[in-house]
């Protein structure tokens, strides 16, 4: 092998057809997938090495056009277009050709290498339909591969498709072309643009999207005559079709699009009605979408409590009974402390009080984005979310949250505005997290009884629900609409559903772990040189005259914006035990699981909230909810003292 | 305006509509007109009360449109026994 060289390779395609499944599966990456539009709203990078070349392999977000309005669309438009990728894998949804086809033909237009990817072909075949690759590649111009990515099918013929494209290097120009009317314009106003000026794009392609008046690309051309004749054709052919010209050349795009896939399909054998279509029966009806949705998360809730507390119990119990091995180690008092209340002791709650939980938890969320069932919920929730000032697209990056804020906040970019961004992000740091849903599942239902942790969720959507109403009230502009492509539903697939479920865990195990074991020893030695005492005096006047919780709880608060998990661990290690409730009375469980619950998220999530809204609306978000904790959860106690000894 | 031109809001469940034109900003109505609701498309509504959004089946997907949209997209309405060619 002669010289290594690097190429770039980027996937680009529509939202939902599978570009991060063929991302992981070439790359070995950790994208999180799932069977909604919008999960990818970054680029994400890997690498594939092989006989002496070197691919970077670039996972771009969902995208319809090259003409864009969303943040994340963006993204991959920029990329495309200016960083000029050495090929692009555009992946098309086989069942879908049609819509997927308008994208591809601006990417031909844009002139990048391409390479096709027909991807979950099994289902298009499942309706009884093929699709003659070959013939779609000669009148496209471009390879095109046939590929299943969720089980793996196709990818080897698809990578070397893509290692010989790029080997050889060679570019094609289409010979696609619109209707006289609107090609003859095309070409005079791109001689012009070759002649006047220098851009990054073709000209062809500069004079389509001048034609089509995109924002972006008027933006980039200075010369006056360009763009003058560029509004002078459009004109013409608003007259002459009696159409905005931008219609006029989807339009005529669409059609291009809609002869190739007629001539490409053809059926083999007859449509059965998808089971899909039957279920969305139910889970789309205006009453038993509701019942089947509450159904679905008390089910949920319970398979996650049961499970967790059955098995928190068990490895608390036997975990536990470590302690006389480890005491009678031949160690200083010192270290023995520092060894089995510190470390021992965070290992403990790790592994005892949250794993239990979040494992099957995470499990669900990843079954539930997997199977197309998400997008069903936005569905239901659009009305709702207008309320709030948002719409049913906002209720996927909330879903989220319930794993984790931090994708959550960034997740909110599928929203098409910032202050609908600002707002979702907002209410997402409200959702109950997995590391909340450990506190309030480890805590409040395993020492009181779930119906409590119940009441405590439903406090918290309550809140959700005002918040945005008072957001929505404050900040300026008109909610805007939704338009969200429905994905089809997925049997999921057992293999996809457990890496989900890893990667999430991995970083609990890699990342949380030790923050939790190093937070404990920590805590540990403040307690060897008592140091905890003035500490938990100095917090007493809130925590105990406002809460009514021990004082030794602030201290775990301020532990907890690391993670909030923290709040609990060091609970069970400041008192010794994982029964809490030998050391807490009802109402300070109550308590201490509503305010853990509404406190800001984390570190990681206030992180988060700067790097997407500048650090003054991240501060912001972090004061407002701390102090709204401390408040709601000082009424709160006010209003149980009544009820609760 | 042509004669029976209505909103997609006002086509019941189950029957098919014909789009005459988007009425609204640029920025939304090209989106829709880029998931393929063009001038000329066939569309059929599949779901349509007043609780949720409207759910429309276009060029084999089906796409979901918030209710405020949707009174923005004029469409011909063609019954619910409408063959395209």
């Amino acid at each position: 092998m002669k010289d290594k060289k690097e190429f770039v390779v980027a996937l680009a395609g529509n939202a939902n057809v599978g570009k991060s499944v063929i991302f992981n599966q070439l790359t070995g990456g950790n994208q999180i997938i799932g069977n909604w539009p919008g999960k990818t709203v970054e680029k994400a990078e890997g690498f594939i090495e092989q006989e002496g070349i070197r691919i970077r392999v670039v996972d771009l977000p969902g995208i319809y056009s090259l003409s864009t309005y969303s943040e994340e669309e963006i993204v991959s438009r920029e990329f495309i277009a200016k960083e000029k990728p050495d090929l692009v894998i555009n992946v098309v949804d086989a069942v879908n050709l049609e819509r997927n086809l308008f994208f591809t033909l601006q990417l031909i237009e844009l002139e990048t290498p391409l390479v096709i990817a027909l991807n979950q072909y099994d289902i298009l075949e499942n309706k009884g339909l093929e699709i003659n690759e070959k013939k779609l590649s000669e009148l496209l111009g471009v390879p095109v591969v046939k590929t299943v990515a969720v089980h793996n099918k196709g990818l080897t013929e698809l990578f070397e498709t893509v290692k010989t494209a790029l080997l050889e290097g060679k570019k094609k120009i289409s010979n696609l072309r619109y209707g006289k009317e609107v090609e003859s314009r095309i070409s005079e106003l791109a001689k012009l643009i070759t002649k006047k000026t220098k851009t990054v794009y073709p000209p062809r392609f500069v004079a389509i999207k001048l034609l089509e008046n995109d924002p972006l690309i008027k933006k980039e051309i200075t010369d006056k005559e360009i763009l003058e004749k560029a509004e002078k054709f459009r004109q013409e052919l608003k007259e002459i079709h009696g159409e905005e010209a931008e219609t006029v050349i989807i339009s005529e795009r669409y059609a291009i699009a809609s002869r190739i896939a007629e001539s490409v399909i053809r059926r083999k054998s007859t449509f059965r009605k998808s089971i899909g279509d039957w279920f969305d029966n139910i889970a789309l009806n205006k009453i038993w979408g509701y019942v089947f949705f509450i159904l679905v998360t008390i089910g949920i809730f319970y398979a996650v409590f049961e499970f967790g507390s059955f098995f928190s119990d068990l490895l608390s119990t036997w975990l536990e009974s470590f302690k006389p091995i480890f005491m009678k180690m031949p160690l200083s008092p010192f270290w023995n402390k520092i060894l089995w209340d510190g470390v021992m002791e965070g290992v403990i709650a790790g592994i005892g009080i949250v794993l239990p939980y979040i494992a099957p938890f995470y499990l669900i969320l990843a079954f539930l984005e997997d199977s197309g069932y998400l997008a069903r919920i936005a569905f239901l929730t659009d009305n709702l979310m207008h309320k709030l000032g948002l719409h049913g697209k906002a209720f996927m990056p909330l879903i989220e949250g319930f794993g984790c804020n931090v994708p959550a906040v960034l997740g909110t970019r599928i929203m098409e505005r910032d202050r609908d961004r600002f707002i979702a992000a907002i209410l997402a740091t409200l959702v109950p997290c997995s590391a909340r849903t450990v506190i309030i599942l480890g805590l409040v239902a395993a020492f009181l009884g779930p119906v409590y942790a119940l009441l405590i969720y439903i406090l918290d959507f309550i809140l959700i629900l005002i918040v945005g109403r008072i957001l929505n009230k404050f900040m300026k502009g008109t909610p805007s609409g939704l338009i969200m492509e429905m994905p089809r539903y997925r049997k999921p697939v057992m293999k996809i559903i457990l890496k989900q479920t890893w990667i999430r865990l991995k970083e609990f195990v890699y990342f949380a772990f030790p923050i939790i074991i190093i937070a404990n020893v920590v805590m540990e030695i403040f307690s060897i040189f008592n140091w905890i005492k003035p500490a938990a005096d100095f917090l007493k006047p809130v925590m105990t005259n406002f809460l009514g919780l021990p004082p030794l709880a602030g201290i775990t608060f301020i532990f907890g914006i690391l993670r909030k998990e923290l709040t609990l661990v060091m609970l069970s290690t400041l008192y010794h035990t994982t029964n809490f409730a030998k050391v807490l009375t009802p109402r300070q469980i109550f308590i201490f699981g509503f305010v853990t619950m509404i406190y800001i998220p984390c570190v990681a999530t206030i992180a988060a909230l700067k790097r997407e809204f500048g650090w003054k609306r991240a501060t912001a978000v972090t004061i407002g909810e701390f102090v709204g904790a401390i408040v709601l959860g000082g009424i709160l106690n006010q209003i149980l003292k009544l009820f609760m000894p | 305006m042509i004669r029976d031109a209505v909103t997609l809001l006002d086509i019941p469940e189950g029957e098919k509509a014909e789009v005459v034109n988007l009425a609204g900003g640029y920025g939304f109505m090209r989106r829709l007109q880029e998931m393929g609701l063009i001038p000329g498309q066939i569309v059929k509504v599949i779901r349509n009360s007043a609780m949720g959004p409207v759910e429309i089946s276009v060029m084999g997907t089906h796409l979901a449109i918030g209710r405020g949209i949707a009174a923005k997209i004029i469409v011909k309405r063609l019954g619910k026994h409408f063959y395209e060619r």
